[in-house]
């Protein structure tokens, strides 16, 4: 019994810290998970506008979890030309019938982001995690979980999970000047029911048969390769989480794939040879993602991600070769 | 071990109360880090579990309590009262310890957890050196590199598939 005492102590001054603090990161870290839970283990069915700029699309949404666990989503953009975007567990299949062109990317179940509580250091680390209000989102009562950046290379996000599910109704991504550069939110939304398969399946799977179908697949080796690129000024708080050589849909030959991560925002740096026609610097965003060109050493180097241009640009300028061994004539190749 | 016990049932005087908190301050302090973690944990294998309001109401509830930190003679009925609701404080905290143990068992100590720092921010190079950032969609195509992107984006995580609306994106100004 004795061997007990310090742990209720030690609890009773727990407690007493957390009352003491204004708002709670347990509560909102916890919250996190359980957004996180909610989005892949419910079935739900709604209507949702994406927003970012002076531009916005609406889509309509399904995801069904089957009773092995199995998770299924259709997403279909319902303003402009039709798209869809059908999930099948790890494999992702989007269609384009304006073009005729099936995009379809198979995932590496291994590699997915899942929030797994390991990760939840890392974002403590960079970000405030915190319940801040409540508000309403669609029909719905719901809890605003901000998270705010502890410096200025990453954006803010702003989470509204219903009260008892914990299902995000509305994410927004906040910068610097407190403004919304990007936003998803549902307007119209069940949550459970009867669903079945079908809901799930795309109008244009018999249809696209004949259409221009664009894979792009990791390589057949699982595990994380050595890609011979490093980052001589690596943004604090980003970690590299994966670094693989893949191929990529319209993409000829391998491109080498690194992705860095600070727990809640990721940044992809393609490498792949020079394009017969010498690619332009450019910096362009759509919402929250900056993608940066440039080239480097007879590569093409693209670098993009959720966060802002200066935090996108020192990874891609700060990319060099490790060794210094001569380049290959062709330059498809990274070193090893 | 026995003086934390004698604290607990209200039997020390006020300078070895003092000097015993001192001692298990900083200790309390790591302990929040490693609960907070823990207590996450719990919530995303989520199955269950503890409210996320559970230290909240501990603390509540312990505050509705007599205090007992004052040194006192004799009060034998009192001191029933309290012993038992110290040991259904003591459960709830021996549940939450248990659960946190069982679920991660071999998780980092918590020293280093508490050495978490803020890492010093680095100069980062100004954007001006690209003349204007434009808008993706009147620059060429970049769909296939956000799709294999979005794979590993913890927004994947945290919304599922919508996210991907960006690598699909034709959006129109809003009417």
């Amino acid at each position: 019994m004795n061997k007990v005492w310090p742990f209720v102590v030690l609890g009773l001054s727990t407690a007493n810290v957390t009352l003491a603090d204004a708002g709670d990161p347990q509560e909102g870290g916890a919250w996190l998970m359980k957004i996180a839970h909610a989005s892949r283990h419910l079935n739900y069915s709604g209507t949702f506008v994406y927003r970012h700029g002076n531009k916005s699309e609406t889509s309509s949404i399904v995801h069904y979890v089957n009773s092995g666990g199995g998770e299924f989503e259709k997403m279909e953009v319902l303003d402009g030309p039709a798209r869809e975007v059908v999930r099948n567990n790890d494999q992702l299949t989007c269609y384009l019938p304006k073009s005729k062109t099936v995009i379809i990317e198979q995932r590496d179940v291994r590699q997915l982001p899942v929030l797994l509580p390991e990760r939840m250091p890392d974002i403590l680390e960079n970000y405030v995690v915190r319940k801040t209000g409540t508000d309403r989102v669609a029909g719905y009562d719901c809890n605003v979980i901000t998270i705010e950046p502890k410096d200025h290379l990453r954006y803010g996000r702003s989470f509204c999970a219903e009260v008892h599910s914990g299902l995000p109704l509305r994410s927004r991504t906040i910068n610097d000047e407190k403004q919304a550069v990007e936003s998803f939110a549902f307007t119209q939304l069940s949550i459970g029911g009867k669903f079945n398969r079908d809901m799930v399946k795309s109008k244009y799977a018999s249809k696209s048969h004949n259409w221009h179908i664009d894979r792009s697949a990791l390589n057949v080796s699982e595990k994380t390769e050595d890609t011979g690129w490093v980052l001589n000024n690596q943004p604090p708080g980003f970690k590299k989480v994966t670094e693989v050589k893949r191929s990529i849909a319209g993409r000829p030959g391998t491109v080498s794939h690194i992705v860095f991560s600070d727990g809640l925002s990721a940044i992809s740096v393609f490498i792949e040879s020079m394009p017969k026609e010498r690619p332009a610097q450019t910096m362009v965003h759509q919402g929250a993602i900056h993608i940066y060109t440039r080239t480097y050493a007879g590569h093409m180097v693209t670098v993009l991600g959720e966060a802002p241009a200066a935090t996108v640009m020192q990874i891609a300028n700060s990319l060099e070769l490790r060794t210094h061994a001569p380049l290959p004539n062709n330059g498809s190749h990274p070193l090893k | 071990m026995d003086k934390i016990s004698a604290l607990m049932d209200g039997e020390l005087d006020e300078d070895e109360v003092s000097q015993l908190f001192s001692r298990l301050k900083p200790q309390g302090e790591m302990r929040e880090s490693w609960d907070t973690f823990h207590l996450i944990g719990d919530a995303l294998r989520g199955d269950c579990c503890l409210s996320p309001h559970l230290s909240q109401r501990i603390a509540e509830r312990l505050a509705t309590e007599p205090t007992v930190l004052a040194p006192r003679r004799s009060a034998p009925k009192r001191v029933n009262t309290y012993v038992l609701s110290a040991a259904a404080s003591l459960s709830a905290v021996a549940l939450v310890v248990w659960v946190a143990f069982s679920i991660h068992p071999l998780g980092p100590p918590p020293q280093e957890m508490a050495k978490a720092q803020i890492p010093a921010v680095r100069p980062v190079p100004a954007t001006d050196q690209i003349a204007s950032i434009s808008d993706l969609s009147a620059r060429g195509n970049m769909n296939e590199y956000l799709l294999a992107h979005q794979g590993f984006s913890p927004s994947t995580a945290i919304q599922g598939v919508v996210p991907y609306i960006r690598s699909v994106s034709d959006s129109q100004p809003s009417r």
